[in-house]
């Protein structure tokens, strides 16, 4: 289905020869002549002059004046690889937070996506610090004034959390199991809550299937925890950032949850 | 000779990507269980190699953890699945734009974003109509029969045409058309100004919203639910009314919101 011989071929032309895509990677910085290339790529000029041919043959690369220019269209097929490289480098690198991880609930798109994680923490707990995802993310929920979050179950200490946000006129989005809505709810102040609800500043959205993701979004600041293929929480790693790119990457995957699950 | 150093800095950096992409049995045993696991008999009906072959690339992904056997089936580990996702995406991106590839070289695409250019694989399933010398409005005909099925419209309008003025104005008043988001540049909005009756049946509308930009651009792009559509501008600067993409699946939709995005306010 997805196998077009041809474009496998193509592919497989520049991804065979790691000194092809050096080459590439570095004329798309910068156009240059072959001595400049052999300079910046340290590789020897046999092998650059040779590539280089190969490269203009294929329509890769354009020489004018002695130097040599990579095609517009070229690259952007160059760069969509070099984007799939790095969305190995990302799976690789958190490999502890997605290995033998459930990631049913994230969306086609959240994973097609995954390079806007790329300034991501890998934060993980130590036996010295067995707490410190929790404490990370509580950090955050203190000190934030808008708060949307995926709370798969219950922390004791959420309710006040949610209950200081509410106090400071800020605004909490929730999604959650069935289950724990009224856990999480009935400790909070009853006027507060009903204020809050009435002014739009405190939406829960209970569900009733499994929620096997966890992710908060408290304002700037994204963080992301999975399930194990065995079904509980794992608690001893997130990932969190507050770039932008990841903020709106949770974002996405926030309202693609809402969107799906919510009854 | 290159030194041993570069050459094993080298290998180092693209190992991964070559590893993967250069075998095309390992790249097809990641697409044949990416919708569904599947057990020996039938990746061998599917793949059409001997069981040895096969095996052999197997047991390759599963000692990188990209796949995993459970009970005589084999599925991909969520490593395994989230890089054929992306190997699935560098595909379509490599489909989409030889499929394409006149119509992204031929135009100015200077006010597309680099990164969204980069997500053309949203776009595989367009369609790219060029008008021919025998009939010249053929893409302009298909683009107005388009806008005439629907009820809401978004349109970055980059040029001043009165002929799709009386198209949209027609289709406002008597047509299905019940809203349009009209964004424009300053230029645009105020050569639409100058003419009376664009002005009162578009500007005044109480069915249209008209967004003004800060700066000029070159891509007219069309969403709604029903479908997208993009002509853009040659090189040169002239506006090219002879070739448009237009696509109808979900991906298509997702990738002209992320320009339209660019514009709102």
């Amino acid at each position: 289905m997805y196998v077009n011989n041809g474009i496998d071929n193509e592919i497989r032309f520049l991804a065979q020869s790691e000194i092809r895509m050096k080459i590439l990677s570095e004329l798309n910085k910068c156009p240059d002549n072959v001595k400049g290339l052999v300079k910046s790529t340290k590789i020897t000029y046999s092998s650059v002059s040779s590539n280089i041919t190969k490269l203009e043959e294929n329509n890769y690369i354009k020489k004018v004046d002695g130097i040599y220019y990579v095609d517009p269209m070229a690259k952007i097929y160059f760069k969509t690889l070099i984007d799939f490289k790095k969305s190995i480098e990302i799976i690789k690198n958190y490999n502890s937070f997605w290995d033998k991880h459930n990631l049913k609930l994230m969306s086609l798109d959240s994973m097609r996506n995954i390079n806007d994680l790329k300034n991501c923490k890998l934060i993980e707990t130590t036996p010295i610090d067995i707490y410190k995802t929790h404490n990370t993310i509580k950090k955050q929920l203190v000190k934030s004034k808008n708060v949307k979050a995926i709370f798969p179950y219950l922390h004791p200490e959420y309710p006040k959390l949610i209950e200081g946000i509410l106090k400071n006129n800020g605004s909490v989005e929730l999604i959650l199991p069935k289950g724990i809505v009224k856990a999480i709810l009935t400790p909070i102040d009853e006027r507060l809550k009903r204020d809050a609800t009435g002014r739009g500043k405190l939406k829960v959205y209970p569900v009733r299937d499994d929620l096997n993701l966890y992710l908060t979004l408290c304002d700037d600041t994204m963080s992301l925890g999975l399930f194990k293929n065995d079904g509980s929480f794992d608690q001893n790693r997130i990932l969190i950032s507050d770039d932008k790119k990841s903020y709106a990457w949770a974002e996405d995957l926030f309202k693609h949850v809402k969107h799906k699950v919510v009854l | 000779m290159t030194s041993a150093q570069t050459k094993k800095e080298l290998t180092k950096e693209f190992k991964d990507v070559k590893y993967i992409l250069t075998s095309s049995m390992r790249t097809k045993l990641l697409l044949a269980v990416y919708d569904n696991p599947k057990n020996l008999d039938e990746l061998r009906n599917e793949l059409k190699k001997p069981s040895a072959t096969i095996l052999h690339g197997l047991k390759e992904l599963e000692s990188i953890n990209l796949m995993r056997k459970a009970q005589k089936y084999y599925e991909l580990t969520s490593n395994g699945y989230l890089l054929t996702a992306n190997m699935i995406k560098l595909i379509d991106n490599w489909y989409s734009l030889s499929k394409s590839e006149i119509f992204w070289n031929n135009h100015d695409l200077s006010d597309i974003p680099e990164e969204i250019i980069r997500n053309v694989y949203l776009l595989k399933n367009g369609e790219y109509i060029s008008s021919t010398t025998s009939d010249l409005s053929i893409a302009f005909n298909r683009y107005i029969k388009l806008i005439s099925k629907a009820k809401e419209l978004t349109i970055l309008l980059p040029i001043y045409s009165e002929n799709h003025f009386k198209h949209i104005i027609d289709l406002l008043n008597k047509g299905k058309l019940k809203k349009l988001e009209l964004i424009v540049s300053e230029e645009i909005y105020n050569s639409i100004k100058k003419n009376r009756l664009f002005e009162k049946e578009l500007l005044e509308n109480k069915k249209v919203n008209t967004t003004v930009t800060d700066k000029n651009f070159k891509i007219f792009l069309t969403y709604s639910e029903e479908f997208i559509s993009l002509t853009l501008f040659f090189k040169d600067g002239h506006y090219d009314d002879s070739q448009i993409l237009i696509a109808k699946d979900d991906d298509a939709k997702k990738w002209a919101l992320s320009i339209i995005k660019l514009f709102e306010r």
